[in-house]
């Protein structure tokens, strides 16, 4: 044992070259089972031609017609550019909807118009094309999947698992060094809970039978950045962001469930959005001031940020089905939804979450309605407003001037972005050991510097493997749109990781003085208990895009068996009165 | 569906921007990293700092700090290395605390970088000594090499128990950092441009009769010289000589040589702004500014560093390698600043001034020096004492410049201070080995 003090030295030069060596290995085999593997389309019914061609029907929603961006292309002059819409609801119904074609639709010899129930052998008429809907039996689906490929098949999710462990691993080893006695005990523990968390996740996720787990490996490895930030800042708080950590994790399992069923799903969108008008509305009366902005709450002695719940809520009820899409009025309760919330905001100070917002609704209009007329206008209106706040708030407006000019004023306002810049400049490429930086002490770092906290402590390299991180997921969210079930998925997912994104830059340049200083946090890393649960929730989004076979717990393996299940659960004049409803909500 | 597909790219112009501005902060980083890493760290930056044979003179891990434990040392090394609150702008804490903390791009800073400097901190003691408490500085550089051996200020202060009530100048680094009158060392500056201008220079005599009458004005002498050549009147110091020449030569001239000299020149010393000299003369028709001008009594100012770097070319033909107290990994180009047959005239009335009127052996025991003195006028009824020159000695090349303010004559007051200083290098020379 006399030897020992010795060892440290050895620790902290080997795991400073080993941990960032880990980082990217983990992030280019999730990126590389995310990015590069085979696609497969899911196949649920052909539409069979005259000729006997059969077009298989890829998504629950498709749109038949002669553009060719119609998901069943039908080569045919007389049918309309977007024909008709075929959809499969959640219990397996079909439906089709005329969109206004010029030639119309015909059920079995009759016009159809909105919500025409199809069935195995109907003969559809899209003007003069005929074609026959054929659904597949249970076996056939079966059949087709097998030919599928699952993930993990070339990169095994365990392995980088384990990869990440290690990862862990040596930065627990690192505060070994570092940390004072006292909080050595509680850092070691969390890292041990941390690890015990992904695995029992992993475990759970293979005995579901899902064999993808890029997402969470992605956000379990954000998340072992934000303990180590929270380990080297707030050593004392190790055991509440372990907590707050767990019931992310479950949070997550709760609302993937909770997504897999998009019949469930239609009907308590109106819900979310009366829980964030209600959670914006709560925050602005009863709402306490910290740092400039009016967004924290207290309730029986916990503090929350509800605008981080409402980012959830907010992308529930903004993503929508491909029904809704073409109806105009929707887009127009949509956008009133989203000024509301993001007024909301800015009226308590909250400018950065502001922003985040509207971005996310820029992402969400677009992907609805595809029209730069609309996004356009939206972004004239929030300048306008955007520049009456800068007016009003003389705390925003200062943030703006010292933009850019950062180093001309470093005892005042532009002192958290020069420390930034200087503390994430000494760490150099592989920083200068975990819990051995000087910024931790600063005001704020754990939450608004933390990529500059990252880049002392762990080096440039890690702290660009975290942007790395969250980018992944968004290109994994977009490549998955090709193969979403609905576009209520693809949206959500696509706005999630959007969020995502949009927040991180605000929190990264925001600190290095390239963007406004805008106080927002980095997913996944920064400390913050509602953030934490929040980018967790979000993550859900993300699994929920993911329809590679057996990928996602959140997508079900449908199956002949379940659609009639799914018929007695659900009976049929239910989904008749959602629809209704979720009109009126808007 | 494939409508809402292509339209989810537009999530990747977001992670395009990302891209774009971690590019922008990368660029950023490349060009100042090393400028932010290093400007928190306040007076006393992790590292070491160790003189030409490993004394160490500063150690710090970045919080707690040492400097050495001699006092003399500490005190004599005070402008050299500056002090922990940053008083001294021109200490090497504060110049060099960049490659003293390490920074690169790969490794971020690293602490325990270790500096070392040309300078030999028991030099520094003798000098220090050899001052004695009277304000003033000293240098003493290898002129073959532009390495500086010693560099002293005072009053300096003691690093480790800064005083509450330092004396004025404390924070200055004379050396480089002020100017003073130069009296009759000035004439070495004129002497260089009266040999490349006036044809016949050495083969004149000029008169000196105690004073000589210039439109009404009279030229004071430092004595009755009588018929001189221009080495005696070098070496008597000679007013009216120098005063006769400088009309000669015109204020165009004089101004040209100042600035080709280094005297007047805007000189960095390691990267670091070295004090400029001046030439003024305000009576443009009086021929009495002008005389004054060119002997060094009037309005001109020079800095140490200037003279001593003029000097040093003197003793190495015309030019040098650029002062540095960091060391110059290679000698590559030199500096020239006069032609070497001026140099080496110029060089051997220096000498000529030791051997006929500073005393020689007396002065300088078992030393081949060669100098020139000054006793400049400050306008208060003292003089400043000044004296620089260089050893002619393959062994020992070194070139010197002492001041001492308010002192006196220089050859009695700046003299013994000079003799000391190059008598302790000499003893050192054996152990510089590094």
């Amino acid at each position: 044992m006399e030897n020992l003090p010795d060892m440290t030295g050895y620790i902290m030069q080997g795991t400073k070259y080993i941990l960032p060596l880990l980082a990217l290995w983990v992030l280019l085999r999730c990126v590389r089972s995310m990015l590069r593997e085979r696609y497969e389309p899911e196949t649920w019914a052909y539409l069979v031609d005259l000729n006997g061609t059969e077009h298989p029907v890829n998504h629950w929603e498709c749109i038949v017609g002669r553009a060719r961006s119609a998901d069943i292309v039908l080569d045919d002059p007389t049918v309309s550019r977007m024909h008709a819409s075929l959809q499969r609801d959640g219990d397996g119904d079909w439906t089709l909807t005329d969109l206004r074609s010029k030639g119309g639709t015909f059920v079995n010899g009759e016009e159809a118009g909105a919500w025409e129930s199809v069935g195995d052998g109907d003969e559809i008429d899209f003007a003069a094309e005929a074609m026959a809907f054929r659904e597949i039996s249970g076996a056939e689906r079966e059949r087709l999947e097998r030919r599928r490929s699952a993930p993990g098949r070339f990169v095994g999710p365990g392995v980088t698992l384990l990869i990440l462990s290690l990862f862990q691993a040596f930065l627990a080893l690192e505060f070994t060094v570092t940390a004072d006695g006292e909080h050595l005990y509680s850092i070691c523990l969390s890292f041990f809970a941390l690890m015990a968390a992904e695995w029992f996740c992993y475990l759970f996720m293979r005995t579901l039978g899902r064999t993808g787990f890029e997402p969470e490996t992605l956000a379990f490895f954000l998340t072992t950045l934000g303990v180590e930030v929270c380990a080297t800042s707030t050593p004392d708080d190790m055991l509440k962001e372990v907590v707050l950590i767990l019931a992310g994790v479950a949070l997550f399992f709760f609302l993937g469930w909770w997504l897999r069923d998009l019949e469930r799903v239609k009907r308590t969108r109106w819900l979310a959005a009366a829980a964030a008008l209600g959670l914006l509305a709560l925050n602005l009366v009863m709402g306490e001031v910290r740092g400039g902005s009016m967004n924290w709450l207290e309730i029986g002695g916990f503090t929350i940020q509800p605008s981080e719940l409402v980012k959830v809520c907010y992308i529930y009820a903004g993503a929508a089905t491909l029904d809704r899409l073409f109806a105009r009025r929707n887009l127009f309760g949509y956008i009133a939804f989203s000024a509301v919330c993001v007024c909301a905001l800015a009226l308590m100070g909250d400018f950065g979450t502001a922003v985040i917002f509207f971005a996310t609704f820029l992402v969400v209009s677009f992907l609805r309605s595809g029209s730069f007329a609309t996004v356009l206008l939206a972004v004239s209106g929030a300048g306008l407003a955007g520049f009456l706040v800068l007016s009003v708030k003389p705390y925003i407006a200062q943030r703006f001037s010292t933009w850019g000019h950062a180093w001309e004023d470093v005892w005042d306002a532009g002192f958290q972005q020069t420390r930034a810049m200087s503390a994430a400049a000494s760490g150099g490429l592989f920083g200068q050991g975990a819990g051995e930086g000087w910024l931790k002490d600063i005001v704020a770092a754990n939450t608004d510097m933390v990529f500059a906290v990252l880049s002392e402590e762990l080096g440039l390299i890690i702290a660009i493997t975290a942007m790395l991180a969250v980018i992944a997921l968004a290109l994994f969210a977009v490549r998955n749109a090709a193969q979403g079930r609905s576009t209520f998925y693809v949206i959500a997912g696509c706005a999630a990781v959007s969020l995502m994104m949009v927040q991180m830059g605000l929190n990264v340049f925001g600190s290095l003085d390239i963007l406004p200083f805008t106080g927002v946090t980095f997913p996944f890393v920064s400390k913050g208990g509602t953030s934490l649960l929040s980018c967790w929730m979000l993550l859900a989004f993300v699994k929920a895009t993911d329809t590679r076979r057996d990928a996602s717990f959140v997508v079900r393996r449908e199956k002949r068996r379940y659609r009639e299940e799914g018929r007695e659960a659900y009976p049929e004049e239910y989904g008749g009165d959602d629809y209704d409803g979720e009109e009126a909500l808007g | 569906m494939k409508k809402v597909q292509r339209r989810a790219g537009a999530a990747l112009l977001i992670a395009l921007m990302l891209v774009v501005g971690l590019a922008v902060y990368l660029v950023r980083l490349a060009d100042d990293g090393g400028a932010w890493a290093t400007y928190f760290t306040g007076g006393s930056p992790a590292g070491e700092i160790i003189d030409r044979n490993g004394a160490v003179l500063y150690t710090s891990d970045g919080e707690s700090w040492d400097f050495s434990a001699d006092e003399t040392v500490r005190r004599a090394c005070y402008h050299l290395l500056g002090d922990t609150r940053g008083n001294v702008a021109t200490g090497a804490l504060r110049q060099f605390r960049d490659s003293l903390m390490g920074y690169s791009f790969v490794s971020g800073t690293s602490s325990g970088r270790t500096l070392q400097l040309t300078v030999d901190s028991s030099l520094n003691a003798a000098a220090y000594n050899a001052l004695a408490g009277r304000n003033g500085t000293a240098i003493l550089l290898d002129y073959t090499t532009g390495e500086i051996l010693c560099m002293v200020s005072t009053p300096a202060d003691d690093p480790e128990n800064p005083s509450s009530e330092p004396a004025d100048g404390t924070y200055i680094n004379k050396a480089i950092g002020a100017s003073f009158v130069p009296g009759s060392v000035y004439k070495l500056v004129t002497l260089a441009a009266a040999i490349e201008n006036i044809p016949d220079l050495f083969e004149r005599s000029f008169w000196c009769g105690g004073s000589a009458d210039l439109d009404g004005i009279t030229l004071q002498c430092t004595g009755y010289h009588g018929s001189q050549t221009i080495e005696q009147a070098l070496a008597n110091s000679c007013n009216c000589a120098f005063g006769e020449i400088s009309l000669e030569l015109g204020y165009d001239t004089l101004v040209e040589y100042a600035e080709k000299l280094g005297i007047t020149a805007e000189l960095t010393m390691d990267g670091m702004q070295v004090k400029s000299g001046s030439l003024d003369w305000e009576q443009e028709d009086a021929r009495i500014g002008l005389a004054w001008t060119g002997i060094g009594q009037h309005n001109d100012l020079v800095c140490p560093y200037a003279l001593v770097r003029y000097v040093a070319a003197v003793a190495n033909g015309g030019s040098i390698y650029e002062p540095t107290i960091l060391g110059h990994g290679e000698l590559d180009r030199e500096t020239e600043l006069l032609s070497a047959s001026t140099a080496e005239r110029i060089a051997s009335m220096m000498d000529y001034n030791v051997e006929t009127a500073y005393g020689g052996e007396w002065t300088f025991p078992g030393l081949d020096v060669a100098a020139k003195t000054g006793t400049a006028e400050v306008g208060d009824g003292t003089s400043h004492a000044w004296m620089t020159g260089f050893l002619n000695d393959p062994e020992h090349p070194y070139a010197f410049v002492v001041l001492v303010e308010h002192a006196g004559g220089g050859l009695t007051n700046a003299g013994p201070v000079a003799n000391t200083l190059l008598q302790a290098a000499v003893a050192a020379g054996g152990t510089q080995a590094q």
